[in-house]
């Protein structure tokens, strides 16, 4: 009669291959996250997978439209685009992750620190309010303006723009938690705030919080592919998605590929982080919906 | 709602410091001397060291910054190192156009969204409300360049629709047909949203007691929706506009660069782009300061409507 003692461990397997399931037969989000696996994985492996060097120029092949050989077609200087979509779906998901996973820890510390410190919490909080009083694009604007163009630039962007959003989520999630019993159990029994904080605050607040973030991700990925179109990211000859489409639209008129392909591999991505991000929401959180 | 409006200013407050000394730190952490920028490549080093005299480079930081300040709120935002004009010119001849853009964005983008959304209530569970949902999900997911290619290629240049390269002039004097696609793409961004929260407003809102009582009076579907139903469920679409128009700003720096659009966006970019400090820092500010703005706006407008929000 062991099931008393070793009931946490299976119940807990159950709730995780439950949500799987239930995010398994909505066959939009299997989908999504089909779609977005694939992605992840062919960027992974884009030096293994890619026809060609993606930096190759071959002048005497420019611009020319999707074939056989170059199942993307070439660009204005005649490198295969399907390499360099590849490459640069890799740095278009790095920026975003990074943005996401940056932004969302350190949003995360500030919003539970606030909500476990209540006399930090007012000059935090008011901290977050300063923060979201600049836009995304404009942090990118003035991050490239002050250290140069350049991937970190947008990175550093995406991740002030994260954190207020992810400190105001967690700090809610957080002080629910903090009303709960064992919360004030942890403590009657001497367990050190540090421990609180990590074991008992954190690990609670860790399911709203990578929600919120999956959500966000099709949003930072699109404030990082403009910042890109706009010259303030990686820059040529790398590859990044929004980069590659504003490449592309001086030859738009010409040879519309090479600004098409970059921009509806950005959108597909987009999309499939949206539509799953929603349907792990509704499975996991469906207080958020609002 | 006096108090309300009071504590908000008191927020932004900070947020505008922060603001200049975004602003300041643009003129000051370039990895060249400002006031070597400022002279000019050509200068000689007397002419630099009178620079850097008039501009108080030799003082501390703070008393620097505080000057700064002061200079600003007198107008004074340095002189633009590619055109030698004053940035405030500069910006004074590219705001108009960039709320021409924004203005033209809302008003292609509400009626369209609010006739979407109320469609897909009306129609709940329907291959219409599927589809105006679907390509809601997918307005969100479209990056505004993606839009902006799609119309310039096809309505632009293909079918020759209308013009997509600059500005022609302001809307009453002929300017209309170029505002178009700019426009356009820069709405697109908003139709998805606005589409959603109205389906859902209306929804709430169709299942209310008076809407009942309306139909029971015999009214018309239509009196019932557009009257009753759609009027009420405006307060949540408002606010969503509000907000949304402060996030039009970003979009509005792409769509100007695209279609060289002569607004802030397009300057800020630019500047950028060509090291141009004192530009690049005036047009930071002034977007930054209309987001704020905007912001503020939105919130007196939210308590106004919604007169819960001052008690709260």
């Amino acid at each position: 009669m062991s099931g008393a003692i070793a009931s946490p461990a299976p119940a807990g397997l159950e709730g995780r291959a439950g949500v799987i399931a239930r995010l398994a037969r909505d066959r939009v989000a299997l989908v999504a996250a089909v779609v977005l696996a694939a992605l992840v994985l062919a960027a992974l492996a884009a030096p293994l997978i890619a026809p060609y060097d993606p930096y190759y120029t071959d002048l005497a092949k420019t611009m020319s439209p999707p074939d056989a050989e170059h199942w993307f077609g070439t660009d204005n200087t005649g490198r295969d685009i399907l390499s360099r979509v590849l490459y640069g779906t890799r740095n278009t998901l790095m920026m975003g992750l990074a943005g996401v996973l940056i932004g969302g820890l350190i949003g995360a510390a500030l919003g539970i620190v606030a909500a476990f410190y209540r006399r930090l919490d007012p000059w935090i909080m008011r901290l977050v309010d300063i923060m979201l009083a600049f836009p995304a694009i404009l942090i990118g604007l003035a991050v490239a303006a002050i250290f140069g163009a350049g991937l970190t630039a947008v990175i550093v962007a995406l991740v002030v723009s994260t954190v207020p959003d992810v400190a105001r989520v967690s700090r809610g999630s957080a002080i629910g938690i903090m009303g709960q019993e064992f919360m004030e159990a942890g403590r009657a029994v001497g367990v050190s705030n540090r421990t609180l904080i990590l074991r008992y605050l954190t690990l609670n607040c860790i399911s709203t919080i990578s929600v919120f973030l999956t959500l966000r991700f099709g949003q930072v990925i699109l404030v990082g592919s403009a910042l890109g179109f706009l010259g303030m990211g990686a820059q040529p000859p790398e590859a990044e998605l929004g980069m590659m489409a504003a490449q592309g639209r001086d030859f738009l008129l010409m040879a519309p590929h090479i600004a098409t392909i970059p921009s509806l591999f950005i959108f597909v991505i987009v999309l499939a982080a949206n539509l799953l991000g929603d349907a792990v929401r509704d499975v996991l959180d469906p207080r958020l919906q609002q | 709602m006096g108090p309300q409006i009071i504590r908000r200013l008191i927020i932004s407050l900070p947020a505008l410091v922060g603001v200049l000394f975004l602003c300041f730190c643009l003129l000051q952490v370039v990895p060249t001397d400002p006031a070597r920028i400022i002279a000019g490549p050509d200068a000689k080093p007397e002419e630099v060291a009178a620079v850097r005299e008039e501009l108080g480079l030799d003082r501390p930081i703070i008393v620097q910054f505080v000057e700064y300040i002061t200079r600003v709120a007198r107008g004074d935002l340095g002189r633009s190192i590619i055109s030698n004009k004053q940035v405030l010119e500069e910006l004074a001849e590219t705001v108009g156009p960039t709320a021409e853009l924004m203005v033209g964005a809302m008003v292609l983008a509400v009626p369209i969204g609010l006739l979407l959304g109320t469609l897909a209530a009306v129609r709940r569970g329907s291959l219409i409300d599927r589809f105006i949902m679907a390509i809601s999900v997918a307005g969100v997911s479209m990056p505004v360049f993606f839009i902006g290619l799609l119309l310039i290629q096809y309505v632009g240049f293909q079918w020759d629709l209308l013009p997509f390269t600059g500005r022609i002039g302001p809307v009453w004097a002929g300017g209309l047909p170029a505002l178009v696609l700019p426009a356009l793409t820069l709405g697109s961004v908003l139709i998805g949203p606005i589409a959603r929260i109205t389906r859902t407003a209306v929804l709430e809102v169709l299942g209310a007691d008076f809407v009942r009582t309306a139909r029971a009076k015999g009214l018309t579907e239509r009196v019932v929706i557009i009257h009753h139903a759609l009027r009420n469920a405006l307060i949540p679409v408002v606010t969503l506009i509000g907000l949304q128009a402060a996030f039009l700003l970003g979009g509005a720096v792409v769509t100007e660069t695209m279609f060289s659009w002569p607004g802030v966006g397009r300057l800020a970019v630019g500047a950028i782009i060509s090291s141009d400090f004192p530009t690049a820092q005036g047009a930071i500010m002034i977007l930054a300061m209309a987001f704020l703005l905007i912001n503020l706006l939105v919130d007196v407008l939210y308590v106004y409507l919604d007169p819960r929000v001052a008690r709260s």
